[in-house]
């Protein structure tokens, strides 16, 4: 089978899913920023694997599924947990609990938000994991003076988690807040309410893996949802299963029950 | 009397809806969202409008849209979706060519590569700015190229926008066609292409209906999910229509009644 692999880098995870394929039997091309023409020239594939959600790969995605071609992850359920206001409305109406969302400009956050609201933290609209994120403590705090918008988010104080899922198979890590996925954390054998979570949300959209983000309040011990990827690099999978061969294996029957 | 909140920015609000303002307020109760003034608070929020009016695509005043689509019934007119397919022209691309609607052959590369055709014009990806065209042409082996300064812009500069370019195949047309869709109206009209007239209001004139651009606008606006819009189309040497652009915050002051019509149009989609 020809396999395409929409990623923005060759190596890590993506390069292991390369080889995996490929030691399979499968002819696999990665396309990165450098080499991807999105244009008929792309529907000579079976399959394209939608490894990263900048908005590049899910234009490719949207025109791959236009044309008939399986891309997995699904693009639009990539692009939803992309993007944070549609990730925000999609956890809500789930059920799952999100800390409250301000957007505005610098001005008019600046002149309009009350101090009840702070600690707040700056995210970027698209995107996902720890970087350009910044915390303000108060409205004295609050000083990035911008022409563009601003997206906040109420910052929860408490106990930060990476919770991973491949098919039924989970894996839950205590991290240092603000961190990266690549950061070391520490392996949690249980915890029901993030298993519940991750369960809702695999199976609200049908997911063949993916991750959360969350934090557990100090002062209420409620749990929220900070942070959701459809296709992380696994770094901290601290079971005994290898998951890229386990990723692998899920793709493949989803791409057999799709053509079926 | 009916309330109809107005959504958007301070371009729109001071050059383009001065008329339907003036007209709108004997009729209704307006009350006015402005981009750059507004605080969207997405857990606190109190909107007793009959019908939304959007008319800009700021990424505030589409997340506005989002905040009310999601925790109201009140009708937006146009969506947050739509906007945001009309103003993305790769993504309008792909959806109005899988709707079976004509559009110019288009690619997506990256600087620097060539899309797998002769003749085109370079446009900026997302048209989301309130920037004139700003077209640059060059004859190369033979064969006319138009660059949008914009989207070349975007892609130079020590923090490039964007590492692609979006490319539409150019079609030779002796007329760009414009029409206005409002609710299930057409308003059809004829001038000379932007490339070769920028003052396309010199050219313009009132046209009869055209029974294959009328085809072609419904089933466009029916595909992005618009309900006011304005549709650019040119036609092929062998007599052709493709649709080149489609927009979700047309000028409505350029049609005879224009505001009325649109102010007419809301008061009759409005909640009831």
């Amino acid at each position: 089978m020809k396999i395409g692999i929409l990623s923005k880098r060759k190596g890590h995870f993506t390069g292991e899913i390369q080889k995996h394929l490929e030691i399979r039997g499968h002819e696999v091309k990665i396309l990165t920023a450098n080499n991807l023409n999105i244009n008929e020239m792309l529907l000579n594939r079976d399959l394209y694997i939608l490894k990263s959600k900048h908005l590049l790969y899910l234009y490719a995605g949207y025109f791959l599924e236009a044309n008939m071609i399986p891309v997995i992850p699904n693009t639009n359920i990539s692009y939803i947990h992309k993007n944070r206001v549609e990730s925000y409305f999609s956890m809500k109406n789930m059920g799952l609990l999100c800390p409250k969302i301000f957007m505005g400009t610098f001005k008019t956050l600046k002149s309009q938000l009350q101090e009840s609201s702070f600690p707040l933290i700056s995210k970027p609209m698209l995107g996902s994991g720890s970087r350009d994120v910044k915390v303000y403590n108060s409205l004295q705090d609050f000083n990035v003076p911008t022409e563009n918008y601003l997206y906040l988010e109420n910052f929860i104080k408490g106990t930060h988690y990476l919770a991973y899922f491949i098919g039924n198979e989970i894996c839950i890590c205590e991290k240092r807040p603000l961190s990266n996925e690549h950061q070391d954390t520490e392996l949690i054998e249980s915890d029901k309410e993030i298993e519940k979570y991750l369960i809702k949300w695999k199976e609200k959209y049908n997911l063949l893996f993916g991750h959360l983000d969350l934090v557990r309040e100090t002062n209420t011990n409620k749990l929220y949802v900070v942070d959701s990827g459809t296709f992380p690099e696994f770094t901290n999978w601290k079971r005994d299963s290898d998951p890229t061969s386990k990723i692998c294996d899920l793709i493949l029957k989803e791409y057999r029950a799709l053509k079926n | 009397m009916i309330k109809i909140g107005f959504i958007t920015d301070r371009y729109h609000l001071e050059k383009k809806s001065v008329q339907f303002l003036n007209y709108i307020k004997n009729l209704a109760n307006i009350s006015i969202y402005v981009e750059e003034d507004y605080l969207i608070n997405f857990s606190n929020y109190y909107f007793d409008e009959d019908i939304f009016f959007v008319k800009a695509k700021g990424d505030l005043v589409l997340n506005l849209v989002k905040l009310i689509e999601h925790e109201t019934d009140i009708p937006v007119i146009n969506s947050s979706k739509s906007i945001s397919l009309a103003f993305n022209r790769f993504l309008n691309s792909v959806v109005l060519r899988k709707a079976g609607i004509p559009v110019p052959n288009f690619s997506l590369n990256p600087v620097g590569l060539s899309p797998p055709f002769n003749e085109y014009i370079i446009k900026n990806i997302m048209d989301q700015k309130n920037y004139a065209f700003i077209p640059q042409f060059q004859k190369k082996e033979g064969y006319l190229r138009v660059v949008d300064v914009r989207a070349i812009n975007e892609t130079s500069g020590n923090y490039p926008k964007y590492t692609h370019l979006y490319y539409q195949e150019f079609i030779k047309s002796k007329w760009e066609y414009k029409v206005y869709f409002i609710g299930d109206d057409l308003f059809y009209f004829r001038q000379l292409p932007v490339l070769i007239n920028p003052d396309k209001m010199e050219s313009r004139i009132k046209i009869e209906r055209i029974p294959e651009l009328s085809e072609m606008a419904y089933s466009a606006t029916e595909a992005i999910g618009l309900k006011i819009s304005s549709m650019d189309f040119l036609k092929s040497k062998d007599g052709n229509y493709f649709l080149t652009d489609i927009n979700a915050s047309p000028n409505f002051n350029y049609i005879k009644n224009g505001p009325k019509i649109i102010g007419d149009y809301l008061i009759k989609q409005a909640k009831l």
